[in-house]
């Protein structure tokens, strides 16, 4: 039972961070119909921000999410007046190849400035400390802390989405560009800063994951491909669509831990001989894969 | 006019052979050997005690120094003019594919008389197999696939000894718990350790361990409850070891490199996983940066090896070339440089007793050479090659060492040999502590 019980808890903990860092990529597109492909990379500076600052300033990882956030929030609002603003002028396929650019383009730079070798944080308040919790799960603080204040950045974002003016100016921005614009909204405005807290939300969701998770210039395909699944499952634009989905994406990682559960309960040793690890991210492309036939719009879209 | 015009012919002719001549002393002041190993990537730590041990040998073997080993007497290669070494480094990142191309690179633009490397096995296949094409001789030090010496190469020979020797060992080791032989143990009861799991990184190294494994467990009456491979990039080693604790292992076994193996053992850790015995088929485990940045987690994990300061206290000439490494890196030798040093110096026996740079008679001499013990820094019988048979190439007279972490009486960890029993330098822990 405690394989069971320790693959969920591990699941929703992973996947309160996986929903983070779809977060950004579905207000973005929720925005301006613009998929960005560098979003991985938009983490990756996150997770080199948080561990540069700690390391630099001897502060604890965690205290330097603030710095992430804001370097987040620059970065995709240059993003945004330097390069998007004119990519969204083209047609479709300039925007994807726009953004595929910008990922090469951020990854090359890591490359360069902080070399390929893996890095990870070593100290911290958090790091290496774990609590059992009884019935055999074992909760690394690191990972408790992370998806706690991923649920806090989550409901930052839906609040000020939901609850501000602010908000209510980019959600009309998003529904209808040019009825906006006549209401008075700056709409480039509005698209900048949906930029500005996507950038925001994903760096300081890579804030928190270098806690417990090396980063290399490489680190960002993996966390790209989750969000895009995460917001296709969630549907795309949705916020709380990409908050479950998160969650479901985090339990889908798990299912190697299920499938241990199962062949101990079973007792069956074909199943207990087979390995799920190696696969545990291939059940994701597939829900991926699944969704986009079955449904394109998603659990809980409102684009189709 | 005639005159004039017939000695300036002469004349001519005597400047192009002077040039000649000081051509073929040029080619004969250094001997080019390509030199690939993992520089960057993530196992760049294994990288830097690598070239660092290939350049101390480089080092010793151009200039002569009070150390007893004939290498380090001779002030380069006498047989061939005093010739002296010169390592050309490359890169290939872990990359199988540019490995390849560098190991191309390095025979057809910068000439090089033979190539050393690459650690990775994965690698090591692929640059093999262009050394065959080519018809270069190429040395492996560091990598140990068993397949690696089992395709009847030519040109390939290696000196460490490979997977199925240093598996065979833990084994041996295993057999001696129970016997009551390990040091400072009371004979443990064989259903006590019955149960095993591992975890081995998924590239022709690893996944060559993970078959070991499951083959001598099948033999010796041991359980694999769980075995299971990863990618050594994860970056989360989560569910690997969750699953590795739903088996329940007495021992936990595994082949990691530098970053993984931390990972790994940062994971067993949170997740308050722990067995009787851990156990690392070296590489990662014991980089110098496993134990520096895990500092007393790793006391008590076990790590077989080829290198351990306490080497000294049998061979000579290891205490004098740690003590030179130690005044120049100011760490002591691991079991990767040592095995890189140990490299070099098989391509300079080589080279002496081959006395030409010819890739025919380099090949000859490799497959006739026998290094004594005395000469190497590794507690190896000698270097001697199979010339040919099912492990053609392979050095038959090495072996592996097991050991501990142990904190000493002044608080320094040190890798204490455990394995063989008759070189053992303390008391093994047993059962691990947890974390």
């Amino acid at each position: 039972m405690d394989i069971l019980a320790g693959s969920v808890a591990a699941g929703l903990l992973i996947g309160l961070v996986f929903a983070l860092v779809a977060l950004g990529l579905t207000i973005i597109f929720g925005m301006m119909d613009i998929v960005n492909f560098a979003h991985g990379e938009f983490l990756m500076i996150g997770m080199y921000t948080a561990l540069l600052t700690s390391q630099t300033t001897g502060i604890d990882p965690l205290a330097a999410l603030p710095v992430a956030a804001l370097v987040g929030f620059l970065l995709g609002v240059c993003c945004y007046f330097g390069f998007v603003k004119y990519l969204l002028r083209g047609p479709m396929v300039a925007q994807l190849l726009g953004t595929f650019g910008l990922m090469l383009l951020l990854r090359n730079l890591a490359l360069l400035f902080f070399g390929s070798e893996d890095r990870t944080i070593h100290e911290g308040l958090l790091v290496g400390q774990s609590f059992e919790i009884g019935m055999g799960i074992v909760i690394p603080a690191t990972k408790l802390a992370a998806a706690v204040l991923a649920v806090v950045a989550f409901v930052g974002t839906w609040l000020l989405m939901n609850r501000t003016k602010l908000g209510r100016a980019m959600t009309a921005t998003a529904l209808n560009r040019q009825g906006a614009r006549y209401m008075g909204i700056s709409t480039e405005r509005m698209n900048a800063l949906a930029w500005g807290i996507g950038g925001a939300t994903v760096t300081v969701a890579g804030a928190l994951l270098v806690n417990f998770w090396s980063v290399t210039p490489f680190v960002g395909l993996l966390f790209t491909m989750i969000a895009f699944a995460i917001v296709a499952l969630g549907g795309f634009g949705s916020v709380p669509g990409a908050f479950f989905a998160g969650l479901l994406v985090g339990l889908i990682t798990e299912i190697p831990g299920f499938w241990d559960f199962f062949a101990y309960i079973t007792g069956s040793s074909w199943m207990s001989g087979i390995s799920m690890t190696p696969f545990k991210y291939t059940w994701v492309y597939l829900a991926y894969f699944l969704i986009m036939i079955f449904r394109p719009r998603g659990l809980f879209g409102w684009k189709s | 006019m005639k005159k004039a015009c017939s000695a300036l012919s002469v004349f001519a002719l005597v400047l192009a052979m002077a040039f000649m001549a000081a051509e073929v002393c040029r080619a004969a002041e250094t001997i080019k050997i390509g030199v690939l190993y993992p520089l960057t990537g993530g196992a760049a730590a294994e990288g830097r005690e690598l070239r660092a041990g290939a350049e101390l040998a480089a080092d010793i073997a151009n200039n002569v120094m009070p150390i007893d080993m004939d290498m380090a007497k001779r002030g380069g290669v006498p047989s061939i003019g005093g010739a002296k070494i010169e390592l050309v480094f490359k890169d290939h990142e872990g990359n199988p594919t540019l490995g390849a191309d560098l190991a191309k690179k390095l025979i057809l633009d910068d000439k090089v008389v033979g190539i050393l490397g690459c650690y990775h096995s994965a690698v090591t296949k692929t640059v093999s197999a262009v050394c065959e094409q080519y018809g270069i001789p190429m040395i492996n030090d560091s990598s140990t696939s068993p397949a690696l010496t089992q395709r009847d190469f030519k040109w390939f020979w290696r000196t460490t000894p490979h997977d199925v020797t240093f598996t065979r060992d833990l084994f041996e080791l295993f057999k001696g718990l129970s016997e009551g032989k390990v040091k400072g143990v009371p004979a443990v009861k064989k259903d006590q350790m019955i149960r095993l799991a591992s975890a081995c990184e998924k590239t022709e190294w690893g996944s060559q361990v993970s078959e070991t494994i499951e083959a001598m467990a099948k033999n010796n009456g041991f359980v694999v409850g769980k075995s299971l491979l990863y990618a050594a990039k994860s970056a989360d080693l989560s569910s690997e070891v969750r699953s590795l604790k739903s088996a329940k292992p007495d021992a936990l076994l595994f082949a990691c490199y530098a970053s993984d193996a931390i990972l790994m053992v940062k994971t067993l850790k949170a997740q308050k996983v722990s067995a009787k015995i851990i156990w690392g088929q070296n590489a990662g485990f014991e980089v110098p940066e496993f134990r520096s940045t895990l500092g007393e987690d790793v006391v008590g994990i076990l790590t077989r090896t080829v290198f351990s300061p306490q080497v000294a206290q049998v061979k000579k000439a290891a205490g004098q070339v740690n003590a030179l490494y130690i005044t120049k890196y100011n760490h002591d030798l691991s079991g990767a440089s040592a095995r890189a040093f140990t490299g070099v110096q098989t391509w300079v026996e080589v080279l002496q007793k081959a006395g030409s740079t010819k890739p025919d008679a380099i090949q000859a001499a490799a497959n006739a050479i026998t290094i004594p013990g005395d000469q190497l820094i590794v507690p190896w019988a000698g270097i001697k090659f199979a010339p040919e048979g099912a492990d053609r190439g392979q050095n038959v007279m090495g072996s592996g060492i097991i050991g501990q972490y142990q904190k000493n009486k002044e608080g320094k960890i040190v890798l204490e040999i455990i394995y063989p029993f008759d070189l053992a330098t303390a008391n093994m822990i047993y059962p691990f502590k947890s974390f």
